[in-house]
C-alpha cells in the first residue's frame, strides 16, 4: 500500500483531518516541491568559491594592485558583512534562533572568511606581529566564538573551534623541540578546554544546541590523541588505559543519550588501539588473521546486541 | 526478483515520513503515536552509525577469513586453485547475504551489505585468478579479460536489483568504465562506448521508473538516474575523464592530440548541452537527485570550459563562479517568494522537511571545520626574504608566492 493510499485510509478512519490529508498527500507527491536544501548548498558553494578566488587573487596580484587597494577592498567587504549582520539581527536570545534572512548565515560566514584572508595579508605584508601566527589564530578564535554565539551560527562555531585548535598546534611548533608527546598533551588540553567550556555553556543554557558540535570535535581529537599515544613505541601503557576509559565514557554517553555516533567512535577507535597493542611485533600471519576474524565477529555480535536493544533508525 | 516485499518497504517509508511530518508539526503527537502503530514493519533496521560500524566489522572478518582459509588449508596453491576458491567464497558470501535478509530480515543493516560487497570483490578476483592468471599487468591484455569487469558489472546490477543497494549500481557503472579498454585502443571510442552503456541504462531506468512515480522505488530510481546522467557527462567531458587532467589544467594546454578534432569539439558542444537537459528533466520530474546532478554538471561545465578551449585560467575565475552561484540562489529564492503562497510552478523555497534542517546543521558543522584549511591562505613562518605577491601576468599567478 503506497503512502497516498495510506493517507486516504487514515482520512476515512478519522485519524487525520481532510486538511491534513490534502497537505500531506501534496507533500508526498512533491507538491509543492521544496528546494530549500539546494538553495543553501548553492549559497555555501558560492561563498566558498568566492573566497577561494579572493585569496588566490590577493596572493597573486598584490604587488600590482598595491596594499591600499587590497586592504580597502577586503576591509570594505568585511565592513559590509558586519553591517549587514548587525543591522538585521534580532535581539539576542540564549535559545536557538532562526536566521533573520535566508542569506544571513552565509553573509556572516563570508565576513569571517574575509577576515581570515585580510589577517593573512596583513601579517605577510607588514609582519605586524613578527610571524606570531598563533596570536592571530587566538584572536580569530575569540572573535568567531563571539560571532557564533551572537548570531547563532554553526559555520562560525566550527571556524572558532578549528582556529583554537590551530592556535594550540602553532604554539607548539614555535617551541625548539616540539615532540609528538607535546602535541598529545596539548590536544588533551584542547579537549579539556573545549569540552568543559561546551558543557558549562550548555549548563548555563547558552545556545545548548551547540553542545553536539563541541562533543563530536572533542571526541575525535581526544581519540586521535590517545591513539597516537598507543602507537608510540615507548610508554604506551598509560595511553591504553586512557583509551579504555575514553571508549567506556563514549559508549556510556552514546547508550544513555541514544547518540549512536559515540558508540561508533568507541567501537572503531577502541578496536584500532587495542588491535595495534595486541598484534604489534607479531609476525605470525595465521595468528594475525585469526585475531581479525575472531575479534571482528565478537565485535559484530556485541554491536548487533546493542543495535537490537538500543539502535532505532534515525 | 527483489528480496524485500513491496509492502514491507512501503511500510518502512510510511514510518519515516510520519516521523518527519510529526517533527515538522504536520501531525500531532497523539496522531503520530497512533499511526506509528499501523506502520510496524517486519524488517530489522538500525541507525546510520551502527550500520556503518557493522559494515566495517563484517568486512574485516570476511576479508581476514579468506586468506586465513588459504593459510590453513592450502599450502602454496596455484593461481587457478586460488581463483576457484575465491569464486566459492563469493558464492558463500552471497548466500550469507541472502540468508541475512530472508532469515534475520536485515534491512540496510550493514552486515548483509558488506557480505554482498565482498561477494562482488571475491567473484572478480576469483575470475581473474582462475581464468587469466599471470596476465593482469601485461601491456597487451587478453581481450577475453573483459569478462572480469563484465561479470562484476552484471553481478553488481543483480545485487542492486535484489537488495536495492544504490552503491551497487554505482559499482556496476565503475566496472563498465574498464570494459572498452579490452575492445579498442581508440580513446574516443572508449569514451563513446562508456557513454552508450550509460545512455542505454538511462533509457531502461526512465522506462521502469514511470511505473513507480509515487511509491517506495521512486527515490531509488531517482538516484540511479542521477548517477547515469552524471556518468554520461563525465564520459563526455574529456577534461574531467582524462588521466593527465592535472597537467592539462595547470598548463592550460589542450590535449586534443588523443582525440580527433570533430570528436573533441563534439564533446565540448555536448558538455554545454547536457546540463540544461538534465536540469530540465529534473525540474519537470521534480526529482531532487537529478536536479542536483544538473546543477553540479553545469558548474563542472563552467569550470572545464577554459581548459577545453585552451584559454588561460585567471585567479578571479572562482570569484566570478561564486558570484554567479550566489546570485542564482538569491534570484531563485526571491522569485519563488513573490509567487502566491511562496509557490511558483509547484516549487517553494521554504523548508518543508526536518531532514533538510538536519542535513544543513550537520553539513555546517563539518564544512565549517574543513573550509578554512582548504581555501584560506596557509600561515607562513618562513624567512625574512619572504614576499607577498608577484604573480606574472599570463601565468595564472603560478609564479607568485604568498
Amino acid at each position: 500500500m503506497t503512502i497516498l493510499a495510506r493517507l486516504e485510509r487514515w482520512k476515512e478512519q478519522g485519524a487525520i483531518s481532510a486538511e491534513q490529508h490534502a497537505h500531506l498527500a501534496g507533500l508526498s507527491r512533491g507538491e509543492p516541491f521544496s528546494i530549500f536544501l539546494e538553495l543553501n548548498v548553492l549559497l555555501y558553494a558560492g561563498v566558498v568559491a568566492f573566497v577561494a578566488g579572493l585569496g588566490w587573487t590577493v596572493s597573486t596580484w598584490s604587488r600590482q594592485l598595491g596594499d591600499i587597494v587590497v586592504l580597502t577592498v577586503l576591509s570594505s567587504m568585511l565592513a559590509g558583512s558586519s553591517w549587514y549582520c548587525f543591522s538585521r539581527t534580532p535581539a539576542w536570545s540564549p535559545a536557538e534562533t532562526p536566521a533573520p534572512s535566508p542569506i544571513f548565515d552565509y553573509v556572516l560566514y563570508l565576513g569571517s572568511l574575509v577576515w581570515c584572508v585580510e589577517l593573512a595579508y596583513l601579517e605577510n605584508r607588514f609582519h605586524v606581529l613578527s610571524g606570531q601566527w598563533d596570536l592571530y589564530l587566538l584572536v580569530s578564535a575569540g572573535l568567531f566564538f563571539f560571532l557564533a554565539y551572537r548570531f547563532d551560527n554553526r559555520f562560525v562555531l566550527s571556524l572558532a573551534l578549528s582556529s583554537l585548535a590551530g592556535w594550540f598546534g602553532l604554539t607548539i611548533s614555535h617551541w625548539p623541540s616540539h615532540q609528538d608527546a607535546e602535541y598529545r598533551q596539548y590536544a588533551l588540553l584542547y579537549c579539556l578546554l573545549v569540552g568543559v567550556g561546551g558543557a558549562l555553556l550548555q549548563r548555563c543554557n547558552l545556545k545548548p544546541h551547540f553542545f553536539g558540535t563541541y562533543l563530536n570535535i572533542v571526541a575525535n581529537v581526544l581519540f586521535w590523541a590517545v591513539l597516537s599515544g598507543v602507537f608510540d613505541r615507548q610508554a604506551y601503557g598509560l595511553w591504553i588505559l586512557a583509551l579504555l576509559i575514553a571508549c567506556g565514557a563514549s559508549l556510556a554517553w552514546g547508550l544513555s543519550r541514544r547518540q549512536f555516533v559515540f558508540i561508533a567512535y568507541a567501537a572503531v577507535y577502541g578496536y584500532v588501539g587495542i588491535s595495534w597493542m595486541l598484534i604489534r611485533g607479531v609476525t605470525d600471519e595465521t595468528f594475525i588473521l585469526s585475531y581479525f576474524v575472531i575479534t571482528a565477529i565478537t565485535m559484530l555480535v556485541a554491536l548487533v546486541q546493542v543495535a537490537r536493544r538500543f539502535g532505532r533508525p534515525e | 526478483m527483489r528480496l524485500y516485499s513491496a509492502s514491507s518497504e512501503e511500510t518502512l517509508r510510511a514510518r519515516q515520513l510520519l516521523t518527519d511530518w510529526a517533527g515538522e508539526g504536520f501531525l500531532t503527537k497523539e496522531q503520530h503515536q497512533r499511526l506509528d502503530q499501523e506502520t510496524v514493519s517486519d524488517l530489522r533496521t538500525t541507525n546510520i552509525f551502527l550500520r556503518l560500524v557493522l559494515f566495517l566489522f563484517t568486512l574485516i572478518s570476511v576479508c581476514a577469513a579468506a586468506p586465513l582459509f588459504f593459510k590453513l588449508f592450502l599450502s602454496r596453491p596455484s593461481e587457478q586453485t586460488s581463483g576457484v576458491f575465491l569464486v566459492i567464497f563469493a558464492a558463500l558470501c552471497y548466500a550469507a547475504a541472502e540468508a541475512a535478509v530472508s532469515q534475520a530480515r536485515l534491512y540496510r543493516y550493514g552486515i548483509e551489505e558488506a557480505l554482498a560487497v565482498c561477494s562482488v570483490g571475491f567473484l572478480c578476483a576469483g575470475m581473474q585468478a582462475a581464468l587469466f592468471s599471470g596476465s593482469p599487468f601485461s601491456p597487451k591484455p587478453d581481450t577475453a579479460q573483459y569478462m572480469v569487469p563484465a561479470a562484476g558489472a552484471v553481478f553488481s546490477l543483480w545485487i542492486w536489483r535484489r537488495f536495492g543497494f544504490s552503491y551497487a549500481f554505482l559499482a556496476a557503472m565503475i566496472f563498465v568504465i574498464f570494459l572498452p579498454g579490452y575492445w579498442t585502443s581508440s580513446h574516443s571510442a572508449q569514451h563513446v562506448i562508456v557513454a552508450v552503456f550509460y545512455a542505454a541504462g538511462l533509457v531502461g531506468v526512465a522506462a521502469a521508473r514511470s511505473r513507480h512515480r509515487f511509491d517506495y522505488l521512486d527515490e531509488a530510481y531517482s538516484l540511479v538516474e542521477a548517477l547515469l546522467w552524471l556518468g554520461i557527462y563525465l564520459a563526455m567531458n574529456l577534461k574531467l575523464s582524462s588521466l593527465d587532467l592535472p597537467i592539462q589544467w595547470w598548463s592550460g594546454t589542450r590535449a586534443a592530440s588523443d582525440f580527433a578534432r570533430p570528436f573533441y569539439w563534439g564533446t565540448w558542444v555536448l558538455i554545454w548541452c547536457l546540463p540544461p537537459i538534465v536540469l530540465w528533466r529534473g525540474i519537470r520530474q521534480k526529482d531532487r537527485f537529478v536536479i542536483a546532478v544538473g546543477a553540479f554538471v553545469a558548474v563542472l561545465t563552467f569550470v572545464s570550459n577554459k581548459p577545453y578551449l585552451g584559454w588561460v585560467r585567471h585567479t578571479w575565475d572562482p570569484m566570478i563562479l561564486g558570484i554567479l552561484l550566489t546570485s542564482v540562489a538569491v534570484f531563485l529564492r526571491r522569485w519563488l517568494a513573490r509567487g502566491p503562497g511562496g509557490i511558483r510552478h509547484g516549487f517553494i523555497a521554504a523548508r518543508l522537511s526536518g531532514k533538510d534542517k538536519h542535513w544543513i546543521n550537520a553539513g555546517s558543522a563539518v564544512f565549517g571545520l574543513l573550509t578554512p584549511q582548504s581555501i584560506t591562505p596557509a600561515p607562513q613562518t618562513g624567512g625574512k626574504d619572504f614576499r607577498f605577491g608577484g604573480g606574472a601576468s599570463g601565468g595564472g599567478g603560478a609564479s607568485g608566492d604568498f
